[in-house]
């Protein structure tokens, strides 16, 4: 079984557990339209958000219309879901490339995390204190550096001490690091982990990633208390996040796209399925290497347009062009075309040169295609 | 060298303190007393990583073409840095600003950096400032700040030579075949669809529309060449000094910025590290060659090579060498210039910062870097 299908026979499965469950709340209450309906837009955001990619044609036939707390049901227990929670941590700690952790332990973590048998702060403490964070961070003085910003949100030459009694325990030394214990590089990490300023940065970064926008120390101190002290209730929070008014407000802005996210979309968009690691990981580390990544972005969606694999049906079998039209702008823009974007677009199609590849190598090479 | 450079007499004025570090400040112009400056293309190589002078200038077999640089400029041996990280430090050389940033930060920085100075002061085209990398992701935020009055529409275009020019890149792109070619009507239709296409508000990057297809391009030619076959250890900086080298021809660009960072390997690995240090120096040596093989080129570019920062002055316990011990070795970097305009032969002993590069090499072109707290490099002009 494919991966697409995979991920979709598990939303199918858990979209019936889930709708058997509402039966009973069906008989004492009447259902209404769902609160926050996956519409294009938010569909496409949403999957972008939670699964790193746009929803395959199956899953799009499946969830549009419904709510999105079906879908966060769903979602926040799957590996899938987890995975890409995963690997956008990973890229955060610069895990990447001969970086990227290989132990079974590491990797094993979306799916304990999927499964419940891990809380988020101990994933993170998996992944820092892995031998590929190791070697990613040589040194004391990096690795303490790294651990005391990237897990704490301190700036180190702020807190000289700190770092000296931080890089003593990493050698082996006594000392007491950031109020705590601790004789080795491995306290190090345990003494960071648990310090209630590594829930706050973490949940920082995902206010900043998921609603755009800062959030409030206040927030940091609510939120902190409402996902416990080991971030077992991550998930509750992000149901919060996920159905509010600030989550509506950030559908209304756009933002660039990650070369990575960029990469994934334009594989499903196209071929309907996501790139092999491989590919996904070498053309992620192409563009990266760009300020301006569309030139390469390019070249790679035209490549891809033109090499036969994308599913692009023939211009004899699209019998309403216009409707074709739509159902692309839908797609790939998460919005309906503006009716002089209609035109021109349809305009264009009856054009004996134009090829349905045109039309759909104008949208994915346009700059709206690559923001979210 | 020596004979392109002005006469004495202007020299000795430069000589007794015209362009002071005070008078630096106050213009932004570094100029050969009342001269216009020679130098029209600055290549300004971050020889990161962590790199001590004891590995260099201290042992010139290692750098025999650093040395020949130094040898026929101006070199600084007390260039003063700050470990403030990789990231931070090399960061710091392009804004002229001493500022600390996280080691694995992957975002741009506040202060608007030498490319933006030097693209928006001399209305440049993105295709005419660039920085080749080596170090990914992170070192693409090296473009442009943040800063309201710069940003991208003012950066630099980057190339990270190890993402792209390898086997493996080339390999997946080869797969999916070679794209057709379109005729000049469905090339006008596609024109047309994709300018009806949003609001227009998008944000501006770095290309402008025909520097987008120049890139493109030239990014395409490059993947056919050989760039991608530099395999091992300080690989990713070989690639970058070569696609340093090959955009000189294509984009003759006025600001070429390099950044290596190989060097790191130290922490684990000596031997290695020299290796890199060795292997670099060959292929700065590529890049100088070429410069002096261009007839325009060699009359009017100038070089900068300076480290981010050294490393300490002892060996680790894995009989590595790590960067945190607060030793001049950390502290001090040398910082070599070579140029047309430049004093030949000259050591300046005097205590430099190796973030006055930035208002030097803006201040060389005729950019002012108004945000920096750089000053002109004392006795660089010949």
């Amino acid at each position: 079984m494919s991966r697409s299908t995979g991920l979709l026979v598990f939303s199918l499965v858990m979209l019936a557990i889930h709708a058997g469950a509402r039966q009973v709340d069906d008989d004492i209450r009447t259902e209404a339209v769902p609160a926050y309906v996956l519409d294009a837009r938010r569909l496409r955001t949403a999957f972008l958000d939670l699964y790193g990619r746009p929803p395959f044609t199956d899953e799009r036939r499946v969830w549009e219309g419904r709510g999105m707390s079906e879908l966060l049901d769903v979602a926040l227990r799957d590996p899938a879901f987890w995975q890409n929670w995963f690997d956008e941590e990973l890229y955060y700690f610069l895990l990447i490339e001969n970086f990227r952790p290989t132990s079974e332990r590491v990797l094993s973590v979306p799916e304990a995390l999927a499964e419940g048998g891990l809380c988020v702060r101990d994933a993170l403490h998996r992944i820092v204190i892995s031998a590929s964070f190791d070697r990613r961070n040589p040194g004391n003085d990096t690795f303490v550096t790294v651990v005391m910003e990237q897990l704490l949100g301190l700036t180190v030459q702020k807190v000289p001490r700190e770092l000296e009694i931080g890089k003593r325990l990493y050698d082996g030394g006594q000392g007491n690091f950031l109020g705590r214990a601790g004789s080795s590089q491995a306290d190090v990490v345990r003494i960071a982990v648990e310090d209630r300023r590594m829930l706050q940065q973490f949940l920082k970064r995902g206010c900043g990633r998921i609603l755009r926008r800062e959030a409030t120390g206040r927030e940091l101190a609510q939120w902190s208390r409402r996902v416990g002290k080991s971030g077992q209730k991550y998930n509750d929070l992000l149901r919060d996040w996920f159905l509010s008014e600030d989550y509506d407000e950030r559908l209304a802005t756009r933002a660039a796209q990650p070369n990575r996210i960029f990469i994934r979309s334009l594989f499903v968009d196209l071929m309907d399925r996501l790139p092999g690691e491989d590919e996904s990981r070498r053309m992620r580390n192409a563009l990266d290497g760009l300020a301006d990544a569309g030139p390469l972005r390019s070249v790679i969606a035209r490549l891809l347009v033109d090499s036969g694999r994308a599913a692009i049906p023939e211009k004899a079998n699209i019998t309403d062009p216009t409707r074709w039209i739509t159902s692309l702008f839908e797609r790939y823009l998460g919005r309906a075309p503006l009716p002089e974007e209609t035109a021109v677009f349809a305009r264009a199609f009856h054009d004996p040169e134009c090829r349905p590849a045109t039309i759909v190598y104008a949208l994915v090479s346009h700059p709206e295609y690559q923001t979210w | 060298m020596n004979e392109k450079r002005t006469a004495p007499d202007r020299r000795d004025v430069l000589r007794a303190g015209a362009l002071g570090t005070a008078t630096a400040l106050a213009s932004p112009v570094l100029a050969r007393g009342g001269f216009e400056n020679k130098t029209k293309h600055v290549i300004l190589v971050a020889f990161a990583g962590g790199v001590r002078t004891r590995e260099t200038l201290g042992t010139p077999e290692n750098v025999p073409n650093l040395k020949r640089m130094s040898d026929e400029g101006v070199t600084y041996p007390r260039a003063r840095t700050n470990n403030l990280g990789h990231f931070g430090a090399t960061l710091s050389l392009f804004t002229g600003i001493s500022e600390a940033r996280g080691i694995r930060e992957n975002t741009r920085g506040e202060d608007p950096t030498v490319f933006e100075y030097v693209r928006k002061d001399l209305a440049l085209s993105s295709s005419e400032v660039w920085v080749s990398t080596s170090g990914g992701a992170q070192q693409s935020n090296y473009s442009a700040s943040y800063h309201r009055e710069y940003g991208p529409q003012y950066g630099a275009n980057t190339l990270d030579g190890d993402g792209i020019f390898n086997a493996e890149f080339k390999s997946i792109l080869d797969s999916l075949g070679r794209p057709r070619e379109m005729k000049s009507r469905e090339l006008e239709l596609l024109e047309k669809m994709r300018a009806s296409i949003g609001t227009g508000s998008e944000d501006q990057g770095v290309n402008t529309p025909e520097t987008f297809a120049k890139v493109e391009r030239y990014i395409l030619d490059e993947l056919k060449g050989g760039t991608a076959d530099f395999r091992g250890t300080g690989s990713s900086d070989a690639k970058a000094l070569r696609v340093a080298r090959n955009l000189l021809p294509v984009f003759r660009p006025r600001l070429l910025g390099v950044v290596l960072r190989d060097a790191d390997v130290a922490h684990r690995n000596f031997n290695a590290y020299v290796e890199v240090i060795r292997r670099n120096d060959a292929m700065l040596g590529e890049l100088w060659a070429a410069v002096q093989s261009d007839p325009e080129l060699a009359e009017s570019t100038s070089i900068f090579v300076v480290p981010e920062f050294g490393r300490d002055a002892d060996l680790n316990s894995r009989r590595g060498l790590d960067h945190g011990d607060g030793s001049d070795d950390l502290n001090y970097v040398p910082l070599v210039c070579w140029g047309p305009d430049f004093a030949g032969s000259r050591t300046v002993l005097e205590e430099v910062r190796t973030t006055d590069v930035c208002a030097s090499v803006c201040g060389l072109l005729g950019a002012k870097a108004r945000y920096a707290r750089s000053k002109h490099l004392p006795r660089l002009m010949g």
